[in-house]
């Protein structure tokens, strides 16, 4: 499945766009599928993946989360608000 | 009136403006925290910072967050207000306003709040520096060609 990974903060500072397209293996991916596959397109981000999540729908999603066509997909890195 | 709102805005929060406490509720506390944009940011002077937010997850994840103060703390309203964009130091990125029965519950939900608020919320903050006095503030989210253009 073909899969557009939102970005934001020193994720997308590193690549310098606001979201990067994956293609995984499966046609239903899991969240932790989704994070190797981007793993593999975009090895420069790699460093700061290990403190990530992917979001699904705006919703922490766990390894084994289900991504379905559609769904919207971010990564959260380290977050810094207030 | 809801006893919970969340707003994202661009730009400073005014921080003078009142947040309506609504008459039925029993409140006795009140507690308003500010949160305030400081000159020195990890050992750096700088003149601001620009958030970018996850509109729609952040706006979630602070009502989700003011929900579970309210059953937590036993507190009456939470309001929870957010910048985006291009705050400047001295100027206020966040406030927070907690109304209960007793003055301690309010208090605690306010450290509670905060705590769980910089785990987890996605949003983000990058530090400005500004050229010069002329430099014009930025109204929504700063553009990555322009976070190039920032120096560390």
């Amino acid at each position: 499945m073909r899969i557009n990974v939102l970005l934001f903060g020193p994720l997308a500072q590193r690549l310098e766009r606001d979201s990067v397209s994956v293609q995984t293996p499966e046609e239903r991916p899991t969240a932790a599928g989704v994070l190797t596959a981007l793993e593999h397109a975009e090895p420069s981000l790699i460093p700061l993946l290990s403190a990530c999540k992917l979001a699904v729908n705006h919703t922490f999603a766990h390894d084994q989360t289900p991504i379905n066509e559609g769904d919207e997909v971010a990564v959260i890195g380290l977050v810094s608000g207030g | 009136m809801a006893r919970v709102t969340v707003s994202i805005t661009d730009g400073p929060i005014d921080c003078m403006s009142v947040i309506a406490v609504d008459p039925d509720i029993d409140a006795g506390a009140v507690i308003t925290f500010l949160g305030v944009v400081r000159r020195q940011e990890q050992d750096k002077t700088i003149d601001g910072l620009s958030y970018q937010t996850y509109d729609p997850m952040a706006k979630r994840m602070l009502h989700a967050l003011a929900d579970e103060a309210l059953v937590l703390f036993e507190v009456e309203a939470v309001h929870v207000e957010h910048s985006r964009g291009i705050v400047l130091v001295g100027e206020c990125s966040f406030r927070l306003m907690v109304a209960g029965v007793h003055r301690r519950e309010a208090i605690d939900a306010v450290d509670w709040f905060i705590t769980r608020m910089k785990e987890s919320a996605p949003i983000w903050k990058t530090p400005v520096f500004l050229e010069n006095n002329d430099t014009i503030r930025e109204p929504k989210s700063i553009a990555f060609h322009e976070m190039r253009e920032l120096k560390e």
